[in-house]
């Protein structure tokens, strides 16, 4: 379960991102997170990732406070999260099966393990035929299906979206919405943050609705409202 | 592997990276060949400084050869040679064989008038001064007509300082520009590394462990300075070989290239041990700045 209790952010230039925010997320839930640009969400998401520290409260997952986990933890309390980000975040160095490898690598897998799961999962998002391209070769949906690829490859317990439509048609939207469902039924909790109010209605989960660093609305199976 | 990978991949970054570091290593190199010529000039000149006693005709070689006795046991003394008067009236003619004047003045002599002398090398030039001061105090300093080392003086003093100076320069020298070579090769693997910060930020968010990310790097650093290394060797040794001979005519008996062939099992492996020290290094100061996340 995840927890945000009483949680405050504020950046270094002194703006408020988060303002006392309360936030429970059960295991396995499919958590839409929206509001308009600025509204905090992605803020909300790296704390979870620990790239930012909360300038107050506190943020638990599975019972134990992110603020205890020291620095050699990091990398493993981000193996047990998959991250989806409207840019992508690809290796432009690294090929699709290089991509996603280097997540099971860092978990210390082995290399027949990694030679056998990663065409697999790169199947099942639909990129079977482009193991070797690199992300440049790649169109916008394929390169967001290779990150969603990646982020699930370990079968994390959470899979964070950050606007992972973004930068994508309907039609690639859809796709990706489809695929974050579908990880959601096999059991891993999926927060999906965005402003694009289509997918979120597509999706049909908890609405989480956010605006100026606070949560103005929490809905169990809601729309798009602001 | 990765780091083998990488360097592959990031083909003119690594040739850019690669050419700074053979640049830095043949810096290196000539630095070795400039420290070789200044220690040969400093010992040839060395070697050309000594002093010499000269005897009283009536001196005996029993007695001479108890002088060379004592100064054979002197710690700063390296080699005392006996040149007899019959020794040094043979040298004398050989040495003016084509000078018809000389060599009927002698002729004329009734009697040898060259006088018997010990040559006393010492180890460093900086100690004939120490011998000087034993010979004038030893007990048979009656039988000795003169030492040369008052005229030779000034010669040796000058010869020290032009050693001292060529030994500490050349050491300054080489420190501030072994110092810039690093900076240089530094600042060029971090500018590589830089270029690929992003991707060092997404291999922190999908949990790669600070090791995990920094050891193929790491890698890719030593990678730069193998190749360099390499490099630098192929073109140092064809450079010395043409050049050696050149040296050779302005100062006889320094073959640089002999040197440097001689010295091929030392030299080589240096390069290679400073080229991926050198890369490794660079490597691992410049991506601790990525690493915060």
């Amino acid at each position: 379960m995840i927890k945000f209790h009483n949680v405050s952010a504020i950046y270094d230039d002194g703006s408020e991102a988060l303002r006392k925010v309360d936030l429970e997320i059960k295991d396995g839930e499919f958590i839409s997170l929206v509001g308009p640009s600025g509204a905090g969400k992605s803020t909300l998401l790296r704390l979870l990732t620990k790239e930012l520290q909360p300038s107050g409260g506190e943020v638990f997952l599975d019972g134990v406070n992110l603020a205890d986990l020291s620095g050699s933890d990091i990398p493993l309390l981000r193996r047990k999260i998959g991250t989806v980000y409207q840019d992508f975040k690809l290796l432009s160095a690294k090929n699709a099966f290089e991509n996603v490898a280097f997540a099971l690598e860092v978990c210390g897998s082995e290399n027949e393990e990694i030679e056998t799961i990663v065409p697999k999962v790169l199947d099942i998002v639909g990129l079977g035929d482009k193991v070797r391209s690199f992300p440049h070769q790649l169109s916008g949906g394929e390169k967001q299906r290779l990150a969603i690829a990646r982020a699930l490859i370990h079968r994390p317990m959470i899979i964070l979206a950050d606007e992972p439509t973004g930068n994508l048609d309907l039609v690639n939207s859809y796709d990706v919405i489809k695929l974050l469902m579908k990880i959601n039924e096999l059991g891993t909790t999926v927060i999906f943050a965005s402003h694009d109010r289509e997918m979120v209605n597509t999706a049909g989960r908890r609405v989480v609705s956010m605006d100026k660093g606070k949560i103005v609305k929490d809905q169990a199976e809601g729309k798009y409202v602001i | 592997m990765a780091g083998w990978t990488n360097f592959k991949r990031n083909g003119f970054l690594s040739f850019g990276t690669t050419g700074v570091m053979v640049l830095v290593l043949l810096l290196f190199a000539g630095l070795m060949a400039l420290n070789f010529i200044a220690t040969q000039i400093v010992a040839g000149l060395q070697s050309k400084v000594d002093i010499s006693v000269y005897f009283k005709i009536d001196a005996s070689e029993d007695e001479i050869s108890r002088v060379k006795q004592d100064l054979e046991g002197l710690e700063p003394v390296q080699s005392v040679v006996y040149v007899s008067r019959d020794k040094a009236l043979e040298d004398f003619k050989a040495r003016h064989a084509g000078d018809a004047l000389i060599q009927d003045s002698l002729a004329e002599l009734a009697e040898n008038p060259l006088q018997a002398s010990l040559n006393v090398k010492a180890k460093t030039s900086g100690q004939y001064a120490a011998i000087v001061g034993f010979l004038e105090g030893n007990k048979l300093r009656s039988l000795m007509e003169k030492i040369n080392f008052y005229e030779n003086e000034e010669v040796i003093k000058r010869v020290e300082g032009i050693s001292g100076g060529l030994q500490n320069w050349g050491f300054v020298a080489t420190m501030v520009l072994a110092a810039i070579a690093v900076l240089v090769t530094f600042n060029t693997v971090r500018l590589t590394i830089y270029s690929q910060r992003q991707e060092i930020e997404i291999m922190q968010l999908v949990g790669g462990s600070n090791w995990q990310i920094k050891a193929p790097y790491l890698v890719e650093g030593g990678a730069y300075g193998m190749f360099a290394a390499l490099i630098a060797s192929a073109v140092f040794y064809p450079a010395a070989y043409f050049v050696s001979p050149k040296i050779e005519t302005l100062m006889p008996g320094l073959g640089l290239f002999g040197y440097f062939v001689s010295n091929v099992h030392e030299f080589i492996p240096l390069l290679f041990f400073v080229g991926i020290l050198l890369g490794v290094v660079s490597s691992a100061v410049a991506i601790r700045r990525f690493l915060k996340i």
